[in-house]
């Protein structure tokens, strides 16, 4: 390690500091307005209230509150929008199966070290920010796309065989893609089956204690709220749009090889 | 202290506003892409201004990683100038 380098590293860590510093003094503007309307007034009030737990959804974080416990069915049918897309996508490209060997070696060297050192970071602020979804701006879908765009720079600088090689085929990205929304659909109905098995008064979507519905999430999970459904619904919805996105951008790069292979196999089909 | 928030909100919209035109203007679509992807970066520093950071933190990584990504494939495999 010589000199440029150190000097390389400390102006970076500085540059960040500084960048922390100036957010956190609210250089970038006051972190929360002063002035609010009765909606926004009540869901703040709302959303973390131990007080109140028949309408509080006990997130912290009131936009994952309302996408996926006020709102949740909504949310639910905008991830079924995605995953038709995703259906069609792979029914346009049916026949398609990835090659090894036929792509190139991927970009240069100083490309692929750069890479390899941001995509650990990239992995972990997804993943952070999923799971802290109901604690931090947030959620699953902006997890789960910081974690496909991880995947897609891998495919382009490391060639998709990389990608490929580590297990994660066009077919196990579908299986991945199911499993996440299988995994939103047991969330959202978790309490009424358990409600039905056991005779109490349970709707779909409930997460915590409702006007005669007795039954509730854990709202924590030893010394951290949880928000009850939001963790499961975050964790598997990021699954989800990363396996979804990522294979949507895997089965668009198809290279002329496949289409050939694709085409007999479609008429195959037909 | 409420003058900072809003003039780095104008100063992004403008240079969205540029970002778009050259966008437009440009044979070339691989440096279409890359307006493009300059303009979506102004937006979200707009949304964080406004205060909606669940907002930014979808659009960054759609416009500025995912959508180039799609829109540079379709490039690769049609006409990267426009006559």
């Amino acid at each position: 390690m010589n000199f440029r380098e150190v000097v390389i590293a400390v102006s970076i860590a500085l540059m960040v500091l500084l960048l922390a510093y100036v957010i956190e003094a609210g250089g970038l503007g006051p972190i929360a307005p002063q002035r609010l309307r009765e909606l926004a007034a009540s869901y703040l009030l709302n959303t973390y209230n131990p007080w109140n737990i028949i309408q509080s959804a006990q997130s912290l974080e009131a936009v994952t509150a309302i996408v996926w416990d006020y709102r949740g069915i909504d949310t639910f049918f905008e991830t079924s929008v995605l995953f038709i897309s995703i259906v069609g996508v792979s029914l346009l490209f049916r026949g398609y199966r990835e090659k090894a060997g036929i792509s190139n070696r991927g970009l240069s060297e100083i490309v692929k070290t750069s890479t390899k050192i941001l995509s650990p970071l990239i992995l972990i602020s997804g993943l952070s920010i999923a799971i802290h979804g109901h604690l931090t701006p947030g959620g699953g879908f902006q997890g789960g796309s910081f974690i496909a765009v991880l995947l897609v720079l891998l495919s382009v600088v490391f060639s998709l065989d990389f990608v490929v090689e580590r297990g994660l085929s066009t077919s196990r990205l579908l299986v991945l893609r199911s499993l996440g929304l299988l995994g939103v659909l047991a969330t959202s109905v978790a309490l009424l089956v358990v409600g039905l098995l056991t005779g109490v008064n349970a709707y779909i979507f409930q997460n915590m204690v409702r006007e005669g519905a007795s039954l509730s999430m854990p709202p924590w999970f030893l010394d951290r709220p949880t928000g009850g459904t939001l963790l499961f619904f975050n964790v598997f919805e990021a699954l989800a749009v990363a396996a979804g996105l990522s294979l949507a951008f895997i089965v668009l790069s198809l290279r002329r090889e496949e289409v050939e292979e694709a085409l007999e196999k479609g008429e195959w089909y037909e | 202290m409420e003058l900072v928030p809003i003039s780095i909100a104008a100063i992004s919209a403008l240079l969205s506003v540029v970002a778009t035109y050259l966008a437009v203007r440009s044979r070339d679509m691989m440096s279409a892409v890359v307006f493009s992807a300059i303009q979506s970066t102004a937006y979200a520093l707009i949304y964080y201004v406004l205060m909606a950071p669940d907002i930014v933190l979808v659009y960054v990584p759609v416009s500025v990683g995912i959508l180039p990504a799609v829109t540079i494939l379709l490039i690769k495999k049609t006409e990267r100038y426009e006559k």
